[in-house]
């Protein structure tokens, strides 16, 4: 099991204009090695596999459903960088980063402070060779009125 | 290619539709004929065999859409292609659905079946086409996964088909559809890998079902008018092409009904949506397919 925690965020809600609606949407996310499940919870830094859904906190889940192992060659699994150039049509690289959105407006409700730090637990799959595959370049809260 | 079919523009094509049903109500003939199909185009090793279709999703092709905007476009056309592929081979056969939403387990069809003992709809290998690749697959692991909730999905089924765009739809079926993905384990859970496990096709079906099934309940609300016209690999059918089942000559089982239309005899009874997934039918001398003029859709 591989844990992260977040830095503080500030809980986006506006007074005047309680919202309907709150996401949690994990931008970036790699996906090439070994599918996974993850648990989300809101200021429990210690979770653990024990912790469970029924826990104060717990926000959501979310599984990835990943690339696996590489049947290809070597640099098979490597997205470019960037289009060869500026008439590259090829569709994206199967590879190419993906965005993950959870619902958390009940959890979110449920914070009373003022500030969420978030923490994610991930499971690897039966017969992963990576025991963190947890990988994503930001993450962001977003409440709609 | 020799699978490749074009859906016709212009007019509403006029034709008998191909119900696909739950799996769990296939009658013994119509599992066999399932198994027979599946059998057969395992059999095959060119462009109408089990593997080059399993290899459009996964290895070595990989052409499927996941995480983007065409999730759900693609792999209607996907099923739409392999189904006819079985159907080359089984006439009339369709592609079942497994109803996750309140099973708990893994179809009886798709498991060990002492009245099927090389059961087809059994993983056993992967054969990655024109490779020579081919390795034994590792057994399914339903609900071993951990952190994985155990099904049903029931609930979050329910959240999904209440969304209110196909956007966000989309995305809330997608999450069900990955959590399913690593639910069942074994070949199912990777990408690479998913759709060499028969049990694939029964889960997207349901995917697939869930799609038609909202549709019906948001009618009109489509992917974003700047997608409708992209052509999804290989064969490059439109998005726009997919929007419509009875256009790609298949219906759910439980959508569709029938009633008698003004010439029918002494007013029989219409079939209700419930009732249609029962129903069983038989041709009669000179019949002919359903047109909207006989009282179908």
């Amino acid at each position: 099991m591989q844990r992260w925690t977040s830095q503080p965020l500030p809980v986006p809600r506006h007074p005047q204009a309680p919202y309907a609606r709150a996401d949690l949407e994990l931008h970036d996310v790699e996906h090439d090695g070994p599918s996974y499940h993850a648990l989300v919870y809101f200021n429990q830094a210690d979770a653990d596999e024990n912790t469970g859904r029924a826990a104060p906190g717990y926000a959501g889940s979310f599984s990835v459903f990943a690339h696996g192992r590489c049947w290809g060659d070597r640099g098979h699994c490597d997205p470019p960088a960037e289009p060869l150039h500026p008439f590259d049509r090829r569709h994206l690289h199967p590879l190419t980063p993906i965005n993950i959105t959870v619902e958390v407006t009940r959890a979110l409700r449920a914070v009373a402070g003022d500030t969420i730090a978030v923490t994610v637990l991930a499971f690897p799959a039966l017969g992963s060779d990576r025991p963190a595959p947890l990988r994503f370049s930001r993450l962001t809260l977003v409440t709609y009125d | 290619m020799t699978l490749q079919v074009t859906v016709p523009a212009g007019p509403p094509a006029r034709g008998t539709l191909s119900l696909r049903k739950s799996v769990d109500k296939l009658s013994d003939a119509e599992l066999a004929n399932l198994r027979q199909a599946f059998a057969g185009a395992m059999a095959l090793d060119d462009d109408r065999g089990f593997s080059y279709f399993a290899g459009w999703h996964g290895e070595p092709f990989n052409w499927c859409e996941h995480h983007t905007s065409l999730f759900l476009p693609w792999h209607r056309q996907y099923l739409y292609y392999f189904e006819l592929a079985l159907q080359a081979i089984v006439p009339g056969v369709t592609l079942p659905w497994w109803d996750w939403t309140v099973s708990d387990s893994i179809p009886a069809a798709y498991g060990v079946d002492s009245r099927a003992p090389d059961n087809p709809l059994l993983v056993s290998q992967v054969r990655i086409y024109r490779s020579g690749q081919s390795e034994p697959a590792p057994p399914r692991t339903p609900g071993q996964n951990p952190g994985v909730p155990p099904l049903p999905y029931q609930d979050d089924w329910n959240q999904a088909m209440a969304a209110t765009s196909f956007a966000e739809f989309q995305t809330a079926i997608e999450q069900v559809h990955d959590n399913v993905h690593v639910w069942v384990g074994g070949i199912m859970q990777d990408i690479q890998s998913a759709a060499y496990d028969p049990l694939f096709f029964a889960h997207h079906a349901m995917i697939d079902r869930s799609w038609r099934l909202w549709q019906t309940q948001n009618p009109g609300a489509t992917p974003a008018a700047t997608l409708l016209d992209n052509g999804l690999r290989p064969n490059g059918m439109t998005v726009r092409q997919t929007l419509d089942v009875t256009q790609l000559g298949y219906e759910y089982a439980g959508t569709a009904a029938e009633a008698p239309g003004p010439t029918a005899p002494n007013g029989t009874a219409a079939a209700t949506p419930a009732d249609a997934s029962t129903q069983t039918s038989a041709p009669g001398p000179g019949d002919r397919p359903h047109t909207p003029s006989e009282g179908s859709f």
